[in-house]
């Protein structure tokens, strides 16, 4: 193993040299108009392509010009692209396919489906869509955001979802019959990813509808799969949902893996949530440990920590996204450039590149126009404004237009060493590519909102402040506003407490002493109880000797080099 | 055709052009690369552009080469190579991680790779040294320029007498060449000297003699007995002895580390000037250099006598006093925020005559037009540069009048197109600084300036004064007395000089705090990696030789008076909407120490996912909270610097800032749970709200505001408790109208029900109908197979009898074979039997298919009424 590594290492080093030589026009600026302009004359070839040749089947075939089913049976491209059309800011368009959706889609149908990928695209597209159904000009119920028809159809589907979730370890099957449940002698065997990517959908789910059930399900499953993880602090590929058995025991980022770990974070954002942050960091560290190699990310044995593949895979390319969330956009940064020399390679990323070799691994040569390193790009291009992440958002638009679009939509890259193209046009082009290389270019659209506007909104739970920006998005970039979630969970008693403190501010002489209550561990504080029969000396102590350095729900302020880190240029930490 | 339409697959597109037909670039789509190579016969230098349809970078590079070639295709031979295209001789033979990639060739030497800038002014400037790597010097004016520049210079003395070439000539030529390999900026040049005399002034005296020039430490002569006479040793020593006072800085835009190794050696001062590298000179950089000079200048500081012949500079420099004030007045003026691209151009009819040079900057601005939506053009296109200097040079005589004592702006739209306008920014730089040498052993003397009687001269020496005193520039800063020659060597806090092309790395400047405002791409920042600190030269003072030295020595002092530069966002945009106060760097002291209010100050940076998702709460807080008595505020502050006091290194961090005890600012403790409740403690537990002094007017006054607060603070509760009451009226209805509509279904379902099961029962008693027919047909049938079988029976004894009849035919045969007409009575009974025996036969199959229909009827009824159930 050793000579693995230290052959790898070299072969690391060599890689900083094989550097795209000229910053040039792209330094002095894109035109950014004109490119957003492009992406939406993208996304509309295909988006009425799909329309007019494949609904209402799932997706189009751009090479056949026709349509077939492929996750189910619910004109997923229209759910996953429904989103993407306010995004664009065609409001029309969204009224009416929100209207065809309420009356053409059924859940009542005897198909296998994927729980993980129902959960991602039908589940969470139909959330997001409910919660902007305001903005779009939807005429929406009294009770909205917790009530409403496509609430209703999102909640139908979970339903649909959640006896795969009966099992001895509370992780779910893999595949679930929409009308009969789990299949006798469905296999047990799941992905990691198929595990640990509900906590999102779930919880909004709950705290929209207040059934706790789904999160109840989703935390279950994300604790049993934090229980399993290795000595060393890495989980596997796949995992008996029966035995708790690790049978693929590769530990990376990608593939398998990938949106556990997303899910951590944005979980934790969208609840602030203490214990997933935790979660997160401790196995941030293994990864740190052990699948890192000067910026790049590789694929080790779980329980060993030895390298099993020297590969960089398309799917990992979201990880300096998430790093950019909690804020390490340095590292993100740096990660980010070396994959972006994959893509100067071919004109996308294929599925799997062995990072040695510098070319693509066998049979894995495709590229299904997969929206990873675009959305990094777009989360990294907030943090930093570097003109080098809108480079990547033109070679974006000038790869896909050259070599994917064809006379019926955009079809998926075969094999990126020829450009072959595939009869496929995967539903989350128009949910995340389309999506993230126009906000990319888009940066005033209200996706963007930093919080300097917002709606207020009325509901039989009391007011509410909506739509005041810090979206997150579900793995399929299915945008939530984490206002709604407190909106409809809003407990009475925190009104009534909020309307008791507003009346010491009118009174002069005050009352009361007032002490924090401390947060419980699963965030917001399930069990109140009473805290003011501790002395405040004696919770100044408690807080002092619980300290941590600094919060975990934090992120590290950008240090001084970073103003000078931009067009590619990379500090090294003094430690 | 399903399973086949699955595995449909389509071949790449076939490449087309990537150059238009017209283009003065030979297009090799298919990736003729053999056809490339022999090209290369037709030319002695052929420049090859090897691209990807696909990739953006060739795209944008594409319109580059392009005007390079326009302006080069008499001399170079410009072949584009698709080496993308699968099928291509060039994909198949050459393996490139990036494209575009450009490769040069002088005759057979090459590929020399062109690494820098995708900008046409950098390609050409590389390609016309690729044609002469070698400067000839024939005579000492030109020696002195070739030494006076900022590069490092190297010169080879070579007589050419009878024989073609002298030896080592073309081993001197090469490693000209290859000096163009290793260093992609060419910052080497290479000089050739054929004339003894002009030889003898840098000291060389043998033909084949190489001597590279350094400003500040000993010049060098290549030492041929220690190194081998070849190409590649003679570059490497260049190389490795030039003098690097003060370097350019070009990120290639790829992951690198250079401004990480250069910061890392120390403080260094980023000089931003807008550069053009064809330009013939460089006066603002000439400027720059000298001081760059004095600065390294260390054996000359301890040189009694400055030589005052030897930089021909008895008079200082003269510089306008106006200038600052000049500057400050337009950047009121004008307001234009961004200019694309800018040049450096020096008027040419001044410079031949005048001691000065009249220097203007020229910015192509076309915010101020409408701009047609072009695809593909980058932002600074030397096309429109070249443009504009067409028609500034075309509107020349305006600026005469311009050209005073103070720096004058102008906007003039474009002679060629409608769509631009451009700036042009002009003022006076001594003509001194462009002739100034400083090699140690050659003493020459600045030509003198002939002052004749030219009409204009007069008019010029009028309106520009240029004695002046130098310090009067910058009134405000302390400065100190030493002398900036050799300060390097004498401080410290040595400094690396550095200098940046603003027109392709002006966002550096922008990211150390430039002003948006102004319209010069100049700027200059000391950076200090390990302390975390720059200072930035003033902004309102002009980038020349004097405010640059001073910043220097400020820097270098003791007790430096420069302060900490702060980078504020200027771009936040104010909001209707707002409720939160949107503090920068410029406003944070005013709005959190100044304002009588207590302040909750949130420090937040946008791409912080913990931050954003609490925007709703701080909102609500913002709008519970009495405004007379509180301000909710924050500040974003990966854009926003603070003083080291007010530095956060968690985002986010919530401070309270108490009226009256502003100094004594709390933190929201970390490890609460941020919302409502707590917040709302926080404050009420830190404010300075309840103060137990003694009840006179003045308190008794505020009681009533705060009452007053509260009733208001209270309607608005009432407001919002009628407007949620009003929604739950509404949700009510909403309820009742469904509970009713439910109601209806279920009394339609109830009819529905008692319907369906009358139709239940009529069904019933159908079935029941059937199933007695089916009992009765059944019966039929038996008794129809009883009959039957009677009828069998009895053919059976017909048959019986028949055979009886026949043996007994037999047995009489013999007896009664003579009777003829017995015989034939008997043959026709045997024949009606037999037709008997068919009719039989038919009958029992039609009865059987008859009973099949009947259960098929009966089992279609049967679900048919389950499913209307």
């Amino acid at each position: 193993a050793m000579a693995v590594l230290r052959s790898l290492g070299s072969f690391l080093c060599l890689w900083a040299l094989r550097l795209p030589a000229g910053t040039g026009a792209a330094a002095r600026g894109l035109d950014v108009a004109s490119y957003r302009e492009r992406v939406r004359a993208m996304f509309y070839h295909a988006y009425e392509h799909y329309l007019e040749s494949a609904f209402p089947y799932d997706e189009l075939r751009p090479l056949t010009c026709d349509g077939q089913d492929t996750w189910g049976s619910f004109s997923l491209t229209l759910i996953d692209a429904l989103d993407t059309l306010l995004i664009l800011g065609n409001v029309s368009e969204f009224q009416r396919v929100v209207s065809v959706l309420q009356e053409g889609v059924d859940f009542d149908i005897d198909v296998n489906a994927s729980v993980f990928e129902t959960n991602i695209r039908v589940v969470g597209g139909l959330l997001s869509a409910h919660l902007l159904s305001k903005k779009a000009g939807v005429e929406v119920e009294v009770g909205w955001p917790c009530s409403g028809p496509l609430l209703r159809m999102a909640e139908e589907a979970a339903r649909k979802l959640l006896p795969a979730f009966q099992t001895p370890t509370g992780m779910p099957y893999g595949t679930v019959n929409l009308l009969h449940g789990v299949n006798p002698g469905e296999t047990p065997v799941t992905c990691t990813a198929g595990i640990g990517t509900f906590i999102v959908e779930f919880a909004t789910l709950s705290h929209l509808t207040g059934d706790p059930v789904f999160e109840d399900v989703a935390r279950k499953a994300l604790k049993a799969l934090w229980k399993n993880r290795s000595d060393i602090g890495l989980v596997g590929n796949h995992i008996d949902v029966i035995t708790a058995k690790w049978v693929a025991q590769d530990a990376g980022i990608g593939a398998g893996v990938d949106s556990y770990f997303e899910y951590l974070v944005k979980g934790a954002i969208l609840l602030q949530d203490k214990e997933l942050m935790s979660m997160f960091l401790e196995y941030n560290k293994a990864i740190k440990n052990y699948t890192k190699f000067d910026d790049w990310y590789l694929w080790v044995q779980m329980y060993k920590g030895t390298v099993s593949m020297p590969v960089f895979q398309s799917l990992e390319a979201y990880w300096p996204g998430l790093q950019s969330l909690i804020g390490d956009v340095d590292n993100a940064m740096r990660t980010f450039l070396n994959y972006y020399t994959v893509w100067k390679q071919f004109g996308g990323l294929p599925e799997f590149y062995n990072i040695p070799q510098g070319y693509t691994v066998d049979k894995r040569e495709g590229y299904p126009l997969r929206p990873e390193l675009i959305e990094s790009a777009m989360y990294l291009y907030r943090a930093t404004r570097d003109p080098t992440l809108l480079e990547l958002g033109r070679d974006a638009v000038e790869s896909i237009e050259k070599i994917s679009k064809v006379d019926c939509g955009f079809a998926t890259i075969k094999d990126l060493r020829d450009h072959r193209l595939d009869n496929r046009m995967e539903s989350f082009f128009l949910a995340e590519t389309v999506k993230y290389l126009y906000l990319l270019f888009d940066p005033d659209n209200f996706i963007h909102n930093d919080g300097s506007v917002f709606d207020v909104v009325i509901t039989p739970h009391g007011e509410c402040v909506l739509n005041a920006g810090g979206y997150v998005f579900n793995t399929e970039a299915h945008p939530i506003d984490p206002a709604a979630l407190h909106c409809c969970r809003k407990r009475k008693e925190e009104q009534w407490e909020v309307e008791d403190l507003m009346q010491e501010f009118y009174s002069l002489k005050k009352n009361k002493k007032f002490i924090l209550k401390r947060a419980s561990d699963n965030g917001e504080g399930e069990s109140a109880k009473d805290p003011e029969d501790a002395s405040s000396e004696k919770g100044e102590e408690k807080r002092n000797s619980k300290k941590r350095s600094h919060s975990l729900l934090s992120c590290p302020s950008q240090s001084f080099n970073s103003k000078l880190a931009v067009l590619g240029q990379v500090f090294l930490d003094n430690t | 055709s399903c399973s086949r339409a699955k595995d449909v697959t389509m071949p790449a597109k076939l490449p087309v052009n990537f150059f238009s037909t017209r283009s003065p670039v030979i297009d090799l789509f298919r990736g003729q690369l053999d056809y490339a190579d022999h090209l290369r016969q037709d030319s002695e230098i052929v420049l090859y552009f090897f691209y990807a349809p696909w990739c953006g970078q060739s795209i944008a590079a594409r319109e580059e080469i392009e005007h390079v070639a326009s302006r080069l295709s008499d001399q170079v031979l410009f072949v584009a190579v698709n080496c993308w295209w699968n099928q291509g001789k060039c994909r198949k033979q050459k393996h490139f991680f990036y494209f575009p990639v450009i490769h040069l060739y002088h005759q057979s030497f090459g590929p020399i790779e062109y690494k820098g800038p995708m900008s046409a002014v950098y390609i050409e400037k590389f390609v016309r040294r690729v044609m002469t790597p070698l400067l000839y010097i024939s005579s000492r004016s030109k020696l002195l320029d070739f030494l006076s520049n900022y590069e490092p210079g190297v010169l080879g003395y070579f007589e050419f007498n009878a024989s073609p070439q002298p030896p080592g000539y073309l081993t001197f030529f090469t490693s000209a060449l290859h000096s163009l390999k290793k260093d992609y900026l060419g910052t080497i040049r290479f000089g050739v000297i054929t004339d003894k005399h002009v030889a003898e002034e840098i000291s060389l005296v043998h033909s084949g003699s190489v001597y590279l020039h350094r400003h500040v430490n000993t010049s060098l002569i290549y030492p041929n007995d220690i190194m081998n006479y070849t190409a590649e040793n003679i570059c490497k020593w260049a190389l490795e002895n030039r003098e690097m006072l003060i370097r350019w800085l070009r990120p290639h835009g790829g992951k690198s580390l250079l401004l990480n190794n250069e910061l890392k050696k120390g403080p260094a001062l980023l000089i931003f000037i807008p550069y053009n590298p064809l330009a013939e000179i460089h006066p603002l950089l000439d400027e720059i250099t000298k001081v760059a000079l004095e600065y390294h200048n260390c054996n000359k500081s301890q040189a009694a006598e400055p030589d005052p012949q030897h930089l021909g500079d008895t008079d200082s420099p003269a510089f306008d006093s106006s200038v600052l004030d000049a500057r400050m007045k337009l950047s009121e003026t004008f307001s234009i925020t961004k200019y694309p691209c800018c040049n450096t151009v020096v008027l040419p009819q001044w410079h031949s005559i005048s001691r000065t040079h009249n220097v203007c900057e020229l910015c192509i601005n076309q915010t101020l037009g409408v701009k047609p939506n072009k695809v593909h053009v980058p932002h600074c296109n030397f096309l429109e540069i070249e443009a504009a200097l067409d028609s500034f040079y075309l509107q020349e005589h305006t600026f005469f009048q311009v050209i005073s004592n103070t720096i004058e702006c102008s906007n003039f739209l474009s002679f060629y197109s409608p769509f631009s306008y451009y700036t042009a920014c002009c003022r006076t730089v001594n003509r001194n600084f462009l002739s100034f040498i400083s090699s140690e052993k050659t003493i020459f003397q600045t030509p003198k300036v002939a002052f004749s009687s030219h009409g204009k001269k007069d008019n010029t020496r009028h309106s520009i004064p240029h004695i002046e005193d130098r310090n009067c520039f910058i009134p405000d800063l302390h400065i100190s007395g030493a002398n900036i020659t050799g300060l390097s060597c004498r401080t410290n806090k040595t400094l690396n000089l550095y200098l940046l092309d603003s027109n392709l790395f002006w966002i550096y400047a922008e990211r150390l705090g430039a002003s948006r405002s102004t319209h010069l791409k100049e700027f200059a920042a000391i950076v200090d990696l390990k302390e975390e600190v720059h200072y930035v030269l003033d902004q309102n003072q002009s980038l020349v030789g004097s405010t640059l030295e001073n910043f220097i020595k400020n820097f270098s002092i003791l007790y430096s008076p420069l302060k900490r530069h702060l980078v504020d966002d200027s771009s936040v945009h104010f909001h209707e909407q707002r409720v939160i106060t949107e503090v920068t760097t410029n406003t944070f002291h005013d709005t959190v120490f100044l304002s009588e209010k207590n302040v909750l100050l949130l420090y937040y940076a946008q791409w912080c996912g913990f931050c954003a998702s609490l925007n709703h709460i701080f909102i609500q807080l913002a709008r519970l909270l009495p405004p007379d008595n509180f301000i909710v505020a924050r500040i974003d502050i990966t854009r926003n610097d603070l003083p080291w006091e007010f530095m956060t290194d968690r985002l986010p961090t919530i401070l309270f800032f108490p009226h009256q005890r502003k100094e004594q600012s709390v933190k929201f403790p970390e490890d609460f749970s941020v919302n409502l409740p707590n917040l709302l403690k926080f404050i009420l537990h830190h404010s300075s709200l309840s103060s137990s002094e003694p009840c006179t007017k003045e308190c008794l006054h505020k009681e009533t505001v705060l009452q007053q607060g509260h009733i208001s603070h209270l309607e608005r509760e009432v407001q919002k408790l009628r407007s949620e009451i009003s929604a739950l009226h509404q949700a009510h209805d909403q309820l009742e109208a469904q509970l009713s509509e439910a109601r209806r279904e279920e009394h339609r379902l109830q009819q529905q029900k008692h319907t369906l099961e009358k139709q239940h029962k009529t069904l019933q008693l159908h079935s029941e109908q059937l199933q007695a027919t089916y009992d009765q047909k059944n019966q039929e049938l038996l008794e129809m197979a009883e009959k039957l079988q009677e009828l069998a029976d009895a053919s059976e004894n017909l048959l019986k009898e028949n055979t009886l009849l026949r043996i007994l035919v037999a047995s009489r045969e013999g007896k009664l074979q003579s009777k003829d007409e017995i015989k034939e009575a008997l043959q026709s009974e045997q024949i009606l039997s037999e037709d008997n025996d068919v009719s039989v036969s038919t009958t029992t199959a039609t009865l059987e298919e008859k009973r099949t229909d009947n259960i098929d009827t009966i089992e279609t009824e049967h679900s048919g009424g389950n499913r209307t159930e």
